[in-house]
């Protein structure tokens, strides 16, 4: 147990490589990967990355391929060198700590259980190394597996396991000698849809029963909302907004994470107007124009917020079929069960719409129908195109 | 349901009699020119033969056998074989793994140029090699000689070559310098080839350097430990070129080994049969050495 603590951590990968290759291949400049930010220095994965992990905390950093999650766990692992910044566990700076000093432990991707160890040696040797005696190591190892149920594979190797059964190994190594922080990269990507939510259930119920400091990274957005305590959004190597599940899902700080947040997506509706009449906003999109909410205009007013072009997102479970409102087709309507995605077309742009099935005409919103679709204005997000922040 | 297994049955059975087809030609070549010969090498064994020189062969059963064991020189043989396997094993393994654990991590260019450094006597062939050495080892002018008394290091020259006492080592350390690239070109790449997220898992775990060697890497490398282990040690009970080359055996027999005699008896001597006899016994020595090797090495995993 104990906090992390991140303040303005760096790291540039050295350009070795990458730049071989410019040199033979000299003329094809064009095939560079979008969300890599190549710089003299190098390759630059993970930059201004300040961030408060109090103890016993659940931090999940999340983000798409590529923006930088798994390097800032391996530096916090110590696996990877920290270009700038300083990084604390506890009180100490571990900038220059070697990993067996740091006292954190990590569940790999890949798992990474030592092949040729029993289940039982691989989850007890890091107590083995650590010199702990014999009789308090056997309980230790019992305790661990019997939480996770895998008492009976403890003779087994790692080859003769299901990745599920592997996956809880993983976990059990980590677990058993109850490190300061305990580390997860993507633990539940290997495995198929159905075992990914049961361990994660599991997850959610390990925690309840194991103090420490958790950091796990994921790129499955449901992972990192039913997980976290609190949720970090990356991208290119940038935090883009730290905050609870509720706070990221409800406040989006800015375009990025409020389409990365939510599924399906939000409807974004570009070049939209935000026309200020006296003391009160209202947004012109579709050719309507919709009033906000008290509580929209206060945040507008108190930001000064001026007559400009706007960027307006509903999510999709605020939109509701109504008599009146914004005319749409229906190009298809999807039954899920308790509510139905109907993919539509308004104006030329496509907007998914999620609404619950209780109570409806399921002919009212056949494919190629004719429907009025219309929202809550409080709960509508509006985003400068520019700097993509949200104005609210 | 049934016609679709006769089916299969009749599409593997097609499949292997092609495959048979296509090691035909491979068969036909390890056929005679591998197992004839050992099956006649055994069956010579059991003869006077001097493979129609001057006689006919004549059945003497076991009494090659026999004479070998009250054979002094070959007894002497055996043993330097066995000198020359017991200590250029372990300083091959221990020296190439040594060199391979430094060289692999490092930058591609570095690696490189050192295999290219260790594996250059491999490839030189053992004729160019050994003449440099003849000439390194020579009483009057060698090297050796030159150093070690500008070195303070002997009084007066030694003749590496030509003295019971130094001859061997000497065959010995060539035979090392020719015997540790190919192991540590293997052991180069087996150390590359251990996955990377083990080390690191073991080095969260709380190993330290030589922990994560123990318990990680030498686990993982243990296959080609055990190949290594092996062909060196069939390389070194095989140690022949080098004696031909240098010493012919001498002084007194004292850089005799099995190879070398067997070559002496069967075509200086013309005693094939005696020679086969000793082949087969090094045949046997090879074999249940590997075979126990074999068995540790893959209980151990
Ligand atoms: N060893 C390396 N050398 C150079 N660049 C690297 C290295 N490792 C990662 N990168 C680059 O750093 C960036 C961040 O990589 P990282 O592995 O942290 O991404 P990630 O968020 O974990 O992605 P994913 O979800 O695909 O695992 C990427 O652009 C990647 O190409
Ligand atoms: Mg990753």
């Amino acid at each position: 147990m104990a906090s992390v603590k991140l303040v303005n951590i760096k790291k540039v990968y050295p350009n070795t490589e990458t730049k071989k290759k410019k040199v033979k291949k000299g003329e094809q400049p064009e095939e560079k990967k979008v969300n890599l930010q190549i710089t003299d220095e190098g390759v630059v994965a993970v930059q201004e990355f300040s961030l408060d992990i109090a103890d016993r905390e659940f931090v999940v950093l999340v983000g798409p391929s590529g923006c930088g999650k798994s390097t800032t766990l391996r530096m916090i692992a110590g696996l990877e060198e920290i270009t700038a910044g300083e990084l604390y566990i506890g009180d100490r700076l571990v900038n220059d700590v070697a990993p067996k000093d740091r006292d954190i432990a990590m569940v790999f991707q890949n798992y990474a259980l030592y092949p040729h160890m029993s289940v039982y040696d691989n989850m007890a040797f890091s107590l083995k190394l650590r010199k702990t005696p014999k009789a308090e190591i056997d309980a230790k190892v019992k305790e661990a597996a019997e939480i996770l149920g895998i008492t009976e594979y403890l003779d087994r190797k790692p080859k003769a396991l299901s990745g599920g059964q592997r996956q809880r190994v993983a976990i059990g190594r980590a677990i058993v000698r109850d490190p300061k922080v305990l580390l997860m990269d993507e633990p539940l990507s290997n495995l198929d849809a159905k075992l990914r939510n049961q361990m994660r259930a599991e997850l959610i119920k390990l925690r309840q029963r194991i103090t420490t400091t958790f950091v796990y990274v994921t790129h499955d957005q449901t992972e990192a909302m039913t997980l976290g305590d609190r949720i970090v959004i990356m991208r290119d190597g940038y935090i883009q907004q730290i905050g609870t599940p509720q706070e990221v899902f409800q406040h989006p700080h800015n375009l990025f994470v409020a389409g990365f947040i939510g599924t399906p997506q939000m409807n974004f509706f570009n070049n939209c107007k935000l026309v200020k009449e006296g003391n009160t906003y209202a947004v012109e999109m579709l050719g309507k124009k919709v009033a906000l909410s008290a509580e929209q205009n206060q945040k507008l007013a108190a930001a000064g917020a001026a007559d400009q072009t706007v960027t307006v997102g509903v999510r999709p479970v605020h939109l509701d079929i109504t008599n009146e409102g914004f005319a749409a087709k229906i190009d298809v309507s999807e039954m899920m069960g308790s509510e139905m995605h109907l993919h539509m077309n308004i104006e030329g742009q496509d907007i998914i719409g999620i609404i619950p099935t209780a109570g409806l005409d399921l002919n009212t919103v056949k494919n190629g129908s004719q429907v009025f679709f219309n929202f809550n204005p409080a709960l509508i997000h509006l985003f400068n195109p520019e700097t993509e922040l949200n104005l609210i | 349901m049934g016609s679709k297994t006769s089916l299969s049955k009749a599409l593997v059975r097609r499949e292997t009699i092609s495959g048979y087809l296509f090691m035909l030609p491979c068969l036909f070549f390890f056929l005679t020119f591998v197992i004839y010969p050992m099956f006649m090498c055994v069956f010579t064994s059991f003869f006077d033969s001097n493979m129609g020189k001057n006689t006919t062969d004549v059945f003497i059963g076991l009494a090659n056998y026999r004479e070998l064991f009250s054979d002094r020189i070959f007894l002497g043989a055996l043993r330097n074989t066995f000198v020359i396997v017991l200590v250029s094993v372990p300083v091959v393994m221990v020296f190439s793994l040594w060199v391979a654990s430094a060289i692999y991590d490092m930058p591609m260019v570095l690696t490189s140029a050192f295999r290219c450094i260790f594996y250059l006597p491999v490839v030189t062939g053992s004729v160019a090699v050994t003449v440099v050495w003849k000439w390194m080892y020579n009483n009057y002018y060698g090297i050796f000689n030159f150093l070690g008394k500008n070195l303070g290091l002997i009084d007066k020259n030694i003749n590496w070559l030509g003295d019971e006492k130094y001859a061997l080592w000497c065959i010995i350390l060539i035979l090392l310098t020719t015997s540790v690239g190919q192991p540590i070109v293997l052991y180069v790449s087996a150390l590359g080839n251990v996955d990377k997220t083990l080390i690191e898992a073991a080095e969260v775990d709380g190993a330290n350097r030589s922990q994560v060697f123990r318990n990680v890497k030498w686990p993982q490398i243990m296959p080609t430990t055990l190949y290594i282990l092996i062909i060196t040690m069939i390389n070194s009970f095989q140690c022949f070129a080098l004696i031909q080359l240098l010493t012919s055996g001498g002084p007194n027999h004292s850089t005799d080994t099995i190879m070398y005699y067997i070559y002496y008896t069967a075509f200086k001597l013309y005693r094939y049969g005696y020679g086969n006899a000793m082949g087969v016994v090094l045949m046997i020595i090879i074999a249940v050495l590997s075979a126990v090797q074999f068995k540790l090495g893959s209980s151990d995993n």
